[in-house]
């Protein structure tokens, strides 16, 4: 028949076995795992992460990649440049409109095209 | 006035003149644009031979030809931006029409503390985003957080590696992606990834906070990768 002490100390291994369970799985032992590593990725990916995020990012070729992946896609959109042209019909509307407004001084530049 | 169809820049050269005078930059003003626009601004001549800074005072007195060259010199990149936002080709030419007849209007405040094309682009934003909030678009969820939601977050168990998509995306998918983004994420990664603004001006010209901002930014990067992927994974199927 277990005593209350037997109780006790079997309730204390259970704690210890738990905690020690839990701290593993959120990356004790000052290692990240990849859900805290991609939790803070909006501020890691443009200003850069701290040593022990860095040291997940060595370690860990899923979050690579997508960092990579994210990075990438930041660098292509700065190379995108306005290459389309409004219609003409645009430029006619501000026309019409500022004539109606009455905006629009006489030209005093002569054009040398 | 006598107006022709609009013509841009036929000439290139040295620093743009307004930007010499634009060191000190108004906190109102978008730094990393103006960034951009230092780096790469050129002396700006008109098709009538005169130089942007002088088409810009003639302007302010309410030269037409003058206006008119500056709407050829500036109507791309203005028309992109509302194109990029709204994804709408009609309403796009209808706030490009409405950014220009501001700028004719207010042309006479611009003091040349920013480049030019610096202010006639926040000046185009406000107008976008004046029109989104008229529609009632939700342009930011205000209580969004850091913490992404469950199907916009990143997969925490990803199986088998595919491969990064690095060298595989050209321009045309890309701008086929962003255009597909919800209006949310479409309009914060326009603004900080193509635009070149900072979280904190973009927080500002929205009313959200610098959090939300990057949480909305990184959302959108990442339902880009997701789209990117699959655009990939469908042309690489069609081959086979």
């Amino acid at each position: 028949m277990k005593t209350e002490q037997d109780v006790i100390f079997a309730m204390g291994r259970h704690a210890s076995t738990a905690i020690t369970a839990a701290v593993q799985t959120l990356g004790g032992d000052n290692q990240m795992n990849c859900a805290e590593f991609q939790r803070d990725l909006p501020l890691i990916i443009d200003s850069g992460g701290t040593e022990q995020q860095e040291e997940h990012l060595r370690n860990c070729e899923v979050c690579r990649d997508l960092v990579s992946d994210l990075r990438y896609i930041a660098d292509q959109a700065k190379l995108l440049v306005p290459m389309l042209e409004p219609s003409p019909k645009v430029w006619d509307g501000i026309e019409e409109r500022l004539k109606l407004e009455g905006l629009v001084k006489p030209t005093h530049v002569r054009r040398s095209l | 006035m006598a107006i022709r169809k609009p013509v841009g820049p036929v000439e290139e050269g040295q620093t743009l003149q307004t930007a010499s005078v634009a060191a000190p930059q108004l906190a109102s003003e978008p730094i990393g644009v103006a960034k951009r626009a230092f780096v790469t601004a050129p002396r700006k001549m008109m098709a009538s031979g005169i130089s942007e800074a002088e088409a810009i005072d003639r302007a302010k007195q309410g030269d037409g030809e003058c206006f008119e060259s500056l709407y050829g010199m500036h109507k791309r990149r203005v028309y992109s931006l509302c194109l990029r936002m709204t994804s709408n080709t009609a309403e796009a030419e209808d706030l490009t029409q409405e950014a220009f007849l501001q700028l004719y209007r207010k042309i006479a405040t611009f003091r040349g503390e920013s480049a030019f094309s610096t202010w006639l682009h926040r000046l185009a934003v406000n107008v976008v985003l004046m029109h989104l909030r008229k529609k009632g678009l939700p342009e930011v969820s205000l209580q969004e957080t850091l913490e992404p939601a469950e199907e916009d977050g990143p997969k925490k168990d990803i199986g088998a590696q595919d491969q990064v998509l690095a060298g595989s995306i050209d321009r045309v998918n890309l701008e086929r992606a962003i255009e597909s983004l919800p209006p949310g994420y479409r309009i914060i990664f326009v603004l900080h990834d193509i635009e070149g603004y900072e979280h904190n001006e973009i927080a500002e010209m929205m009313g959200c906070s610098i959090g939300n901002s990057k949480s909305q930014l990184h959302k959108a990067r990442m339902k880009l990768r997701d789209l990117l992927k699959f655009t990939r994974a469908e042309r690489a199927a069609t081959k086979r």
